[in-house]
């Protein structure tokens, strides 16, 4: 059985009966790594669509658990249940609970620290005091806005006004916090969470890749949020000293909020500020200041030092991709491509009205970037079969659509690896508008496919 | 991916059933058993797949079973008709089964299983309709169906699948409109078998019911035991576990009962 991500969350969704003697069965060692390889911050069983387990049942997910968290650092546990089934399963594992239960995985993705959706109000319950506190800490460190009820009462009462929150959290435990850094994004500028001491460990726990895609995919402006850090040592200063190095063949900055150098040597923070990073005292000095955010390129992502050109091997492997492409949309839509032109220049798009776009990027044997560009009636058409109905909600699109792209790059991934090129995909990203596109794409030189389905044209572009 | 083109195609090209198979149902629906046995007997392939899987432990047979008209005794009236007709339905299936890890071993068991489990259940129900006792036989040609469109596509649909939980009755039905279901009940119209058989099976589903009140309490009883034999490993193994959406809401009043007649503890 695979795992489906979405939102930073791998859920597997077992179906029927659970018992010690199917489990092996249905998750096996080779799709915990395939969960693995997805980079997601969570594992999760669902049990939405189980209408009997036992303890056996569980065990067996549980030592797949164990597994995953000393070789990952993920979270891992049980998410989509009912009252019964929660409390059957804190009473199979009574205060041996070393796993996390969320009563939805949309409640799962709010402890994820790949997701992104933030200011958001979230009312939560547990009848666990130091429960209620870990979870408000943890979705306040997220971003969010968490309002602790502190009695059933109290959260009865207050979860009747549902139009009040974003969230309601309640049936949910935290059975070990994440190890990783937490990440999420405000506006166009990522912001990573540390805390305690930093020391070497920062190494494992930093998603370095996430870092070089974000950086690959335009993000321009990084901000530690370092309110609550302690002290960090001399491996911590080297990693910071190495991560603006490489942030600068970008023209990106890295910025550290709310360190206080009480218990650390002042002659660190020359030494970072040496290397390019710049510190602040609050997180307002820099998100409330549009001066400043543009100043820092949180609001551009134009201005790449090392403009790479596209190259031989990548326009020799072009067929691929336009065949991983052309096969994902065609699969999608049901209908026929026709190619109209092919030409190597920078990106034109002729009417950038009603269109929205969607990039991936790949490492590996190859590097580059494919852009798509739809107009949003075949945006529309080619999400339905993952959506399943007719919508308007461009939000709906456009997170479908990444998904699409998920599938083309997946796609690219396959048909590559035939030709023995392993590469890798980044997450996928999403462009409302043209304009917001060109802002990474403007200048840089690519192959472009203009394609049409069914006489609705279609942009493909190939970059570096 | 899949068309409507591709649907109509795999129609077609189901043969029609069998003379001898029409002959021996026609005696069985006569009650002739003993002639019923002599004519199935005319066909080799028919022969040894009612000795496989009456003798398949679920049957509980002790000594090994071979005469055809003993076969045909011991099972009687409505069973002996729902294993030819299983035997139909297993014509269909591939010789090499590549979406799926089965074999013409394990989805015989499926068969018997699903054969025997439904029998236990109508017999709970108080159900004597001899039709009923077919209805089972069209369910597993669900999967044949799925095997046999899908299997070209194995990697658009594994892609497809990693990136959103969606089974292969929703991709049919959002690509063409048509479910599995709807193919199943072409299949048991071409092969002239009674209608409430494919209503009930369109009601198993999960996703459309008929009106009637005894046709969709049987088809929640079928999805629940469809889900209850896909959940053992050998099925889940073959990767059957999650072909089609299962819908526990659908049965979740059901779940009690289903545990008793079932013995699940």
């Amino acid at each position: 059985m695979k795992a489906v991500l979405k939102k930073g969350v791998a859920v597997f969704t077992p179906q029927g009966f659970l018992d010690g003697n199917n489990t092996s069965e249905l998750l096996s060692i080779d799709d915990i790594e395939s969960a693995i390889n997805l980079k997601a911050d969570m594992i999760l069983v669902s049990l939405k669509k189980v209408i009997f387990f036992n303890k056996n049942g569980l065990d067996a997910f549980t030592k797949l658990f164990h597994a995953v968290r000393k070789k990952n650092h993920s979270i891992v546990g049980f998410c989509d249940y009912d009252a019964i089934k929660y409390d059957a399963i804190r009473k199979f594992f009574g205060d041996q609970i070393d796993f996390s239960l969320y009563k939805t995985s949309d409640i799962a993705s709010l402890f994820s620290s790949g997701f992104k959706e933030t200011d958001k109000t979230v009312l939560l319950y547990s009848p666990d005091k130091s429960q209620r506190t870990a979870m408000a800490i943890d979705l306040h460190d997220g971003g969010y806005n968490p309002i602790v009820a502190q009695t059933e009462e109290e959260f009865n009462d207050k979860a009747s006004k549902k139009e009040l929150y974003d969230y309601i959290i309640d049936l949910t435990y935290l059975g070990h916090m994440g190890q990783k850094i937490a990440t999420r994004v405000a506006g166009n500028a990522i912001i990573y969470t540390v805390s305690q001491f930093l020391d070497a460990e920062i190494n494992d726990k930093f998603n370095i890749e996430y870092h070089k895609n974000s950086l690959n995919v335009g993000f321009r402006l990084f901000i530690f949020d370092a309110y609550k850090t302690i002290s960090m040592n001399v491996h911590a200063l080297n990693f910071f000293s190495k991560l603006a190095s490489s942030a600068a063949e970008y023209n990106a900055t890295i910025s550290i909020v709310g360190m206080s150098f009480n218990k650390t040597p002042e002659s660190f923070k020359e030494t970072l500020e040496d290397s390019g990073i710049i510190f602040y005292e609050q997180m307002d000095d820099i998100l409330q200041n549009k001066e400043l955010l543009k100043e820092l390129g949180a609001s551009s992502a134009s201005n790449i030092k090392n403009k790479r050109t596209i190259n031989k091997q990548t326009v020799t492997e072009l067929p691929s991709f336009i065949s991983a492409t052309v096969g994902t949309i065609e699969m999608m839509t049901n209908a026929k491509a026709i190619k109209n032109g092919v030409k190597i220049d920078n990106i034109f798009i002729d009417d950038k009205k009603d269109k929205i776009a969607s990039s991936i990027g790949y490492y590996g044997d190859l590097d580059g970037m494919v852009i798509l560009v739809f107009p949003i009636i075949i945006a529309k058409k080619a999400c339905e079969l993952l959506i399943g109905e007719q919508t308007d909600d461009i939000e709906l699109i456009l997170d479908t659509l990444a998904e699409l792209v998920n599938i083309v790059g997946g796609k690219i991934k396959t048909l590559l690896a035939d030709e023995n090129i392993n590469v890798n995909i980044t997450l996928p990203r999403t462009y409302g508008n043209i304009d917001s596109l060109l802002e990474v794409i403007e200048n840089k030189k690519g192959v472009q496919v203009d394609l049409s389905f069914n006489d609705d044209k279609f942009l493909f572009f190939l970059t570096r | 991916m899949i068309t409507k083109n591709k649907i109509d195609s795999f129609i077609e090209k189901i043969p029609p059933s069998p003379k001898i198979i029409k002959e021996t149902l026609l005696l069985v629906n006569q009650g002739e058993l003993t002639k019923a046995a002599k004519v199935a007997g005319e066909d080799m392939a028919l022969r040894t797949y009612l000795k496989n899987i009456v003798n398949k432990p679920i049957y509980g047979f002790t000594n090994e079973v071979n005469d055809l008209s003993q076969i045909f005794a011991i099972l009687g009236l409505s069973l002996t008709k729902q294993t030819v007709y299983n035997y139909m339905i297993s014509l269909l299936s591939p010789d090499k089964w590549v979406l799926f890890k089965l074999n013409k071993k394990t989805f015989y068991e499926l068969q018997a299983d699903l054969s025997k489990n439904w029998e236990k259940i109508l017999k709970y129900l108080n159900i004597s309709d001899k039709e009923m006792y077919n209805a089972i036989t069209l369910l597993p040609s669900s999967i044949i169906i799925t095997e046999a469109l899908f299997f070209e596509h194995l990697d658009d649909v594994k892609l497809l699948r990693e990136t959103k939980a969606i089974d292969f009755n929703t991709i049919l039905s959002r690509l063409c409109g048509v479910s599995l279901f709807d193919i199943c009940e072409e299949i048991a119209k071409k092969w002239e078998m009674n209608e409430v058989i494919y209503k009930v099976i369109q009601s198993s589903s999960g996703t459309k019911q008929s009106g009637n009140k005894e046709i969709d309490t049987l088809g929640k009883w079928m999805h629940l035991l469809l889900f209850y034999e896909l959940s053992k490993p050998i099925f889940i193994e073959a990767r059957l576990n999650d072909f089609i959406d299962f819908q526990i809401d659908f049965v979740a009043d059901i779940y009690s009962e289903f545990a008793e007649v079932m013995e699940i503890s």
